[in-house]
């Protein structure tokens, strides 16, 4: 394309301030863009981690006892037999904590008695032979817990040990990295043996560890400790609701000397967990969409001011000769101008304010490929706002020349 | 002559409706987002007590074990709670002018008259301090006299559990069952619930509706019913405890204590009365860390707990990057506004008016715009606030968090005057200075 740049740098040279002032917004809206969604897509993959659990069927009714006449250990009993017996119901446990709520009891343990050896903080889940079926989780290797392992109801049950562990994929490489975890032998703080005795695909257990999600473990043990307990329930898919109205129903009656506490069914822990993700997901982006759309008009206006101000010469321009695409041309290569400025300033503010986020918040260092695709992306857009206003300067007849203002 | 200027600002943006909008709009976009990220780093970062930061001490002791720091990624802390040994050793200093020491427990109310189901409440178990220490409201009665550990039965109700119970009535000396204890009705507070909740960040700094504080008991009822307390607990030597007892002189952490001290030297006298505490429990094997005692303010206290999420921040400052970007927008409009209409202001300069006329003239053009922006942007910002409040409520966090409160408005207001004052001094004034000798000869 024969364009010559030297008229167009010097016009645009002459009259730089609404220039200037374009190619300022494109520098700050590049910089935010680019670490908004740097920030965004790791909030993203942060609510995608799958709990583990089938938590879409999953509701929890909490249960208290409210004197000390309340016989928990056969209330308990009496309604796992009546959950497990409702059509539709698929499983039904009782626990000390519910998954996901970030609420419940994690402990050490270790590879060698007397608190020596490599050690991990668990999650712990105190289930019984259901807990698998009923949170939906599969096992990888190994078997489930046997009725006669399940350690029966005991106010003190806590401070019991229990002699066979169920745990996650993860957490037996944590453990027992490169080796078969299955079989082996590991060590509460107390120096008591437990056997792993099956391992179970990853899932999210009651606490939140951090990274990684899933270092959760199975124990076999009746809750009630504390003279309260959770029974989890699964359901068929669609059932959830009414299910969860007939069982808080009944269950309200059907023992005397308790409360319900609270039903919910497990989705709502699991929007709680992701909530503080997913807010500043919604709010960053529309802020970044925002910035976008105002830097767009900024760079609409500019050109369409430019194009207003320059009739007389497209005129005389069209009159010596140019084409159509020729006008269009030149103020889009203008435009482009513009945005190259603005961009190249962009990068390095972009890159300044990754810097400073990484140091000062601890977050992961900013990746080139987001910038290097969020400098495109604005100069397509920025390219696009100028379009309409060159069109339009395309359309300018030559007869203008000829005509004074 | 201020008249005729804003009569003829009105019809200079008459005659570019769509330019005006575009002003006025992106200011107000660009102030919106600031109230609302304004109000909630606000409601988060607040101090609800700060007429009393000054005064207003946690106490922390670093009683964790000698392997690790309670908190590795924060090793300089030392844990926010102090254990059952400590707390009640230092409560028995009497240089603090009020001095409490607190947990959660949860329990069930009964015994109401007309209560058909036993209600299931989160309680606070505290000492008498608590009401007068932090500016507690009280709608009837007060909190309970006499030392602590004599443990009259006596029970403090929130409005909203005296509303449900009582129907909203004084009920002051009638009595309740709490965990089948007959307790003494002694106060009702008023509506109470500070966000964040400063005196307890461990247990959530932002409570959900089911572990607000709904009733208020003596702290001695924890150990007198030997419950296990609700609220967090952490213990850094695994294993078993062996009995209630030998939980009470474990090394597990479960108080949260808070001390009044109103000046410098009391404040002194009460850190040699911890570190000399200190000293003599390391002489008998106890603290194995090094001397990490520490007296922390309530505003310092929110801050390294974190309660002021980083999010917050980044949203702050990318909401006031988005208003630099609007301003910036809108400084461009107005030059390129006003050099279109440079013809005229030749014209007026030729007749006579001086450059500071022009400027005075632009700059009100300039000041009704922003003002049209900032109304506009306090509409928006309401808007999105409620947007925002949806989102909270839907997730059932953060309660009655983001709400517009008269402050966040003055200075919304103020910033956009300011800003777009500023934005507009520069338009104006370089229009002042266009000769005019070049626009009459064109005409």
């Amino acid at each position: 394309m024969a364009l010559n740049v030297r008229p167009l740098l010097s016009s645009l040279l002459r009259s730089r301030t609404g220039a200037i002032l374009v190619a300022m917004q494109i520098t700050i809206a590049l910089a935010v863009m680019v670490n908004a969604i740097w920030i965004v897509s790791q909030r993203i993959a942060a609510i995608e981690q799958p709990a583990g659990i089938d938590d879409r069927n999953m509701f929890v009714v909490a249960i208290a006892g409210l004197s000390s006449q309340f016989d928990l250990s056969s209330a308990l009993t009496q309604d796992l037999a009546y959950l497990r017996g409702v059509p539709g119901v698929i499983g039904a446990t009782a626990t000390e904590s519910v998954p996901l709520t970030g609420d419940g009891q994690d402990t050490e343990i270790f590879l060698q008695p007397g608190q020596r050896g490599r050690s991990a903080t668990v999650g712990e889940l105190q289930t019984d032979t259901e807990g698998l079926k009923t949170l939906g989780v599969s096992l990888l290797a190994g078997r489930n817990f046997r009725p006669e392992e399940i350690q029966p109801f005991s106010k003190h049950s806590l401070e019991q040990s229990v002699a066979e562990i169920i745990v996650t994929r993860t957490l037996a490489n944590v453990l027992f990295p490169g080796t078969d975890a299955l079989g082996k032998v590991v060590y509460d703080g107390a120096g008591r043996p437990m056997t792993i005795i099956g391992i179970t695909h990853d899932f999210m257990g009651p606490v939140d560890l951090g990274n990684p999600k899933y270092q959760t473990a199975l124990f076999p043990r009746i809750p009630g400790a504390f003279g309260a307990y959770f029974l989890l329930v699964r359901t068929t898919p669609g059932r959830l609701d009414a299910i969860m109205r007939t069982a808080q129903r009944h269950l309200a009656g059907a023992s005397p000397n308790r409360v319900i506490f609270f039903a919910h069914p497990l989705s709502f822990y699991h929007q709680r967990m992701i909530a503080e993700n997913r807010n500043m997901a919604v709010f960053l982006s529309t802020i970044t969409a925002m910035i976008l759309a105002v830097t767009c008009l900024g760079i609409f206006g500019l050109a369409t001011y430019n194009v207003s101000t320059r009739t007389k010469q497209i005129g005389t321009r069209r009159a010596v000769g140019a084409r159509k695409r020729d006008i269009i041309a030149y103020f889009m290569v203008e435009n482009a101008f513009i945005l190259s400025a603005g961009v190249l300033a962009g990068c390095a503010l972009a890159l300044a304010v990754g810097y400073w986020l990484s140091v000062r918040y601890g977050l992961p260092r900013l990746d080139l490929y987001y910038l290097t695709a969020g400098v495109l992306f604005l100069w397509l857009i920025g390219e696009l706002a100028a379009w309409q206003p060159a069109r339009r300067a395309a359309s300018v007849p030559p007869s203008v020349a000829t005509r004074t203002v | 002559m201020l008249q005729y200027y804003i009569r003829l600002a009105l019809k200079s943006l008459r005659r570019t409706p769509g330019l005006t909008a575009l002003m006025v709009g992106a200011i107000a976009l660009g102030i919106a987002a600031c109230i609302v990220t304004l109000t909630v780093y606000h409601a988060m970062s607040g101090n609800p007590i700060w007429w009393k930061n000054k005064v207003l001490y946690a106490v922390t002791m670093d009683s964790w074990g000698a392997d690790s720091p309670h908190d590795p990624q924060h090793p300089t802390l030392a844990p926010p709670q102090l254990t059952y040994m400590d707390a009640t050793a230092l409560m028995r200093s009497d240089i603090p002018k009020r001095k409490v020491i607190m947990t959660q427990e949860l329990g069930t109310l009964t015994g109401a008259p007309g209560q058909s189901m036993p209600m299931h409440v989160m309680a606070r178990a505290t000492t008498q301090d608590f009401f007068s220490m932090f500016d507690v409201p009280f709608q009837y009665g007060g909190g309970w006299h006499g030392a602590d550990l004599a443990a009259l039965p006596e029970i403090v109700l929130s409005q909203e559990v005296n509303d449900s119970l009582f129907g909203g009535s004084d009920s002051v000396g009638r009595t309740i069952l709490w965990n089948n204890i007959r307790f003494r009705v002694v106060g009702v507070l008023r509506h109470w619930a500070p966000l964040p909740r400063f005196y307890d960040v461990v247990d959530g700094a932002f409570a959900t509706p089911e572990d607000t504080d709904q009733v208020f008991v003596p702290f001695s009822w924890v150990t007198t019913l030997r419950a296990m307390p609700d609220g967090n607990t952490d213990c850094h030597i695994h294993g078993p405890v062996a009995n209630y007892q030998a939980f009470l002189t474990s090394e597990c952490i479960w108080i949260e204590m808070w001390v009044e001290l109103p000046n410098a030297a009391r404040r002194e006298r009460f850190q040699a009365y911890m570190d000399a505490y200190w000293a003599a429990q390391r002489r008998e094997g106890r603290f194995p860390r090094p001397l990490n005692n520490h007296l922390t303010n309530v505003s310092q206290w929110l801050m390294i707990n974190g309660v002021v999420s980083s999010d917050s921040r980044i949203l702050l400052r990318v909401a006031f990057a988005f208003l630099v970007v609007c301003l910036i927008n809108t400084v461009g409009i107005l030059l390129t506004k006003f050099l279109r209409a440079a013809p005229t202001v030749g014209v007026r300069r030729a007749l006579g008016a001086s450059r500071r006329q022009i400027f005075t003239q632009h700059l009100v053009e300039v000041a009704m715009v922003s003002m049209a922006g900032a109304l506009l942007g306090l509409a928006l910002g309401a808007a999105g606030l409620s947007g925002v409040q949806a989102i909270y409520a839907q997730d059932n966090a953060y309660g009655m968090l983001a709400h517009f409160d008269p402050l966040g408005v003055a200075w919304a207001l103020a910033l956009a005057a300011l800003s777009t004052l500023a934005a507009g001094l520069y338009p104006a004034w370089s229009i002042g200075r266009l000769p005019p000798a070049g626009y009459l000869k064109s005409r």
